[in-house]
């Protein structure tokens, strides 16, 4: 198993493990096409949709350039609710909270609903460590958690496995042997852990969105599986990233047509659930106690950043994965962190703090732009690459050939912004490290394409058009899937349109 | 299903530790969690201060003009007339596994009720203690199903009797076409369990209560203010559902499989 943020491996070196694994790739590049059609779908359905981006984005930014305040404003009004607000500058800090209130309540098992902040944090592994059992319960997770693995996605975490080893392991867990068969195995986990719920002691979940003015929490889900956690235990404890807040309930309509619609292409997840405060005195159900731990984990370090904080933006909405080309050939394991795709490889040594983990993530993407154009709040992650890179070679990491280049990057950048520009900087930074018509030196931008794949000179073909050239290249690539794995997954794209639930309409 | 038996006792006594919505708690608290709340507001000054001084200016405590709030402008000002409104919310509940049926007043609504659950032999059902729900008359209709109340005797274990029903019915507070989405609260008398742990929900709706944009029910969450939130507010849009297996749909994951609005009106 491995949760550790950063590996011995390099991202080469997971990737080529992953690119061995056949059903991987196909698994991959089926499901994030699918969301991907699914949302722009749904985008194209919802009309405007740049206008609410847009929308989006000047909330989000306006939230996060006045952190402090509505921070604040959370804080008091969920205590006012009766919430245990608690701060963790770090993991150290947040496990420690944590492990005070599983210990007082002498927890034996903490059941939880899928919280990308926990991952970030190994959570389940200092309770594990403790001897209190950690069962994640949203059924991706439930899966991958069997396997002894990570997710390998935002959204789907389970997405490179395939319904046999699935059964495989649902069948270890259940000490029989169950078919290959998706409601059979979706059923057993079902009554496996409704057991789980009404055992558990304490429910953990993530959090979607915080609401300022009222100090509720709010969480998008499908299952219903984070209702179930704060619901059934008596102790809800929710991790949370500082930068989760939005000022008001009318906010949320924005983020509420932004994210399932980018996330999954639903119009709205089945679940939505608004929580302030623990159970009311006269109420039956919900937790007796209720405790939120804000965490910064490295969050603050992009504040005052004007090359960073609208990392600080990000709605986990896993857009930016489905469309990007290099996450669609490698897999999520490949980025070694909690968070993979393009949002992850800006956001993973941006908490980190580490400068020489830089250039393997950020070199896992091909500044396509892809990913600027799916997001939901406008993050220009391909901007954000390139200034990684810059950093980098800045504080010494590059080797002196790559330096010489980055400083052409500077002045480059110096005076204009996004895709365009990059990518006519591609081209004039070949110049020097072409060779017999082929490059051989690894420089910005094309070191993560020239690393995965061969790719020739740009020439003057601008980037633009090879990604479109590339699309095709990879969707040609589809047709090669193992004729019968493809057969099925079409069998089920077919099978739900005709059922008219909307054949893009899941998560 | 395993039921933890203790935790039927220790919930009717629950109510000595219970945390009011807007008491001072301080007061009840065990050592240890007094402990944390103090290390919580000492950290607090710290945290946010420092967040302050990232963004490059002293700590801001007059709240900031907020220009963008809520949904674009034009958004605001857009609804479907009432038959579209109807036509709409089925058409986007359906299309995600859900049923919408049309009935023309509590009485019908109870005698589809009544039907559903002998056709389908429900033995147990709960419903949330309302006024509306009783009128339904579903004890008499059913005199061979057992119908449990929610929160009606202080002995009974709430969540488990909602984990072993067959039907939950609850009344819906509203509902927004666009989405095709109902929005149902928590108090004493409506179990957050009755939506979630039963098998079949049935979700009673008022067509008057059925609007256009979701925003009509969030912006009346920001007028309700903090104390009048209820602790639960669930915005219930299909099944419960997932695509975690190979991106094959299942319903009913941990949720009700089945949802059934009853629009009345
Ligand atoms: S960066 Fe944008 S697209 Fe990527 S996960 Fe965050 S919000 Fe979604």
């Amino acid at each position: 198993m491995s949760r550790s943020e950063k590996t011995s491996a390099t991202v080469k070196e997971r990737a080529d493990i992953a690119l061995n694994n056949d059903f991987l790739r196909k698994a991959v590049r089926f499901t994030t096409e699918r969301l991907r059609n699914g949302k722009q779908l749904a985008s194209t359905e919802h009309g405007n949709w740049d206008e609410w981006r847009e929308r989006g984005r000047q909330i989000r930014l306006h939230t996060i350039a006045h952190l402090d305040y509505y921070l604040n404003l959370f804080v008091e009004n969920a205590r006012a609710n009766g919430v245990h607000v608690h701060f963790a500058e770090d993991t150290a800090a947040a496990t420690e909270i944590v492990m005070t209130i599983a210990r007082h309540k002498q927890a034996e098992s903490v059941v939880k609903s899928k919280s990308m902040v926990s991952e970030e944090l190994h959570i389940n592994h200092a309770l594990e460590e403790a001897g209190i059992e950690a069962v994640e319960s949203d059924l991706g997770e439930y899966i991958i958690q069997l396997a002894g693995e990570g997710p390998s996605h935002i959204v789907i975490p389970a997405i490179h496995k395939n319904r046999y080893q699935i059964a495989e392991l649902l069948s270890k867990d259940a000490g029989e042997e169950l078919p290959p068969d998706t409601t059979v195995l979706a059923g057993y986990v079902r009554r496996k852990l409704r057991e789980k719920f009404l055992d558990a002691d304490i429910g953990m979940t993530g959090c979607n969105f915080a609401i300022a003015e009222t100090g509720s929490m709010v969480l998008f889900e499908n299952e219903g599986n984070a209702r179930m956690v704060t619901t059934v235990p008596k102790t809800q404890i929710t991790l949370m990233g500082m930068e989760r807040i939005i000022p008001s309930w009318e906010d949320l309509e924005v983020m509420a047509t932004l994210l399932p619609r980018s996330a999954t292409g639903q119009r709205l997840t089945m679940y939505m659930s608004g929580i302030t405060g623990p159970k009311r005195d006269e109420d039956s159900d919900g937790p007796e106690e209720m405790h939120m731990i804000i965490v910064d984990n490295g969050r603050s370090g992009q504040l005052g950043d004007p090359e960073f904080q609208e990392l600080l933006n990000c709605i986990r909405c896993g857009a930016c994965l489905n469309v990007c080309p290099v996450y669609r050939q490698i897999g999520g394991h490949s980025y070694g962190g909690t968070y993979s795709g393009p949002i992850g490889a800006v956001l993973t040594p941006a908490l980190n703090r580490n400068v020489a983990e830089w250039d393997d993530i950020a070199n896992a993407s091909s500044l396509c732009g892809a990913c600027y154009e799916a997001c939901p709040v406008k993050i220009p992650l391909h901007d954000m690459l390139v200034y990684l890179r810059r950093r980098k070679v800045e504080r010494g990491h590059g080797n002196r050939w790559e330096s010489i280049g980055m400083k052409g990057f500077a002045i480059l950048m110096g005076n204009s912004k996004r895709l365009g520009t990059a990518l006519k900087m591609g081209r004039i930074l070949q110049k020097p490290v072409v060779h017999n018509g082929t490059i051989s030196l690894k420089i910005g931008p094309l070191k993560g394409w020239t690393t995965y794949r061969d790719m020739p000179p740009m020439a003057d073909d601008p980037f633009r058009e090879r990604w479109s050239k590339l699309e095709q290249e990879l969707q040609q690539d589809q047709v090669t899937m193992d004729a019968t794995v493809k057969d099925r997954m079409e069998q089920l794209v077919q099978a739900r349109q005709r059922s008219k639930r909307g054949d893009f309409d899941e998560s | 299903m395993s039921l933890d038996t203790n935790r039927s006792n220790d919930l009717s006594k629950s109510k000595a530790t219970n945390i009011a919505n807007t008491v001072n708690h301080n007061a009840t608290q065990p050592p240890w969690l007094a402990e944390l709340e103090q290390r919580s507001r000492r950290n607090q000054q710290t945290f946010i201060d420092h967040i302050s001084s990232r963004l490059g200016r002293p700590r801001a405590t007059e709240p900031p003009i907020h220009p963008f709030r809520g949904a674009p402008s034009f958004w605001k000002e857009w609804s479907w007339e009432e038959q579209e409104r109807v036509e709409r919310f089925t058409a986007h509940f359906q299309e995600v596994g859900g049923h919408v049926v049309s009935v023309d007043n509590l009485e019908a609504a109870g005698e589809w009720i009544a039907q559903y659950a002998q056709d389908l032999e429900a033995r147990e059902i709960v419903r949330q203690q309302l006024p509306e729900l009783e009128q339904l008359r579903l004890e008499q209709r059913l005199p061979d199903a057992h119908l449990a109340v929610w929160n009606e005797d202080q002995q009974t274990d709430w969540r488990a009797t909602a984990a072993g029903a067959d039907i939950g019915i609850v009344m819906a507070e509203g509902a927004a076409a666009y989405t095709g989405t109902v929005m149902v609260t928590s108090s004493a008398m409506q179990g957050r369990s009755v939506s979630l742990l039963p098998t079949v929900c049935i979700v009673l709706l008022y067509k008057k209560n059925l609007h256009t944009r979701l925003g009509e029910l969030l912006v009346p969450l920001d007028q309700r203010g903090r104390q009048q939130l209820p602790a639960g507010v669930h915005f219930i849009s299909g099944p419960s559902r997932s695509s975690d297996i190979e991106n094959d749909l299942t319903i009913g994951v941990h949720g009700p499989g089945i949802i059934y609005t009853l629009l009345i009106g």
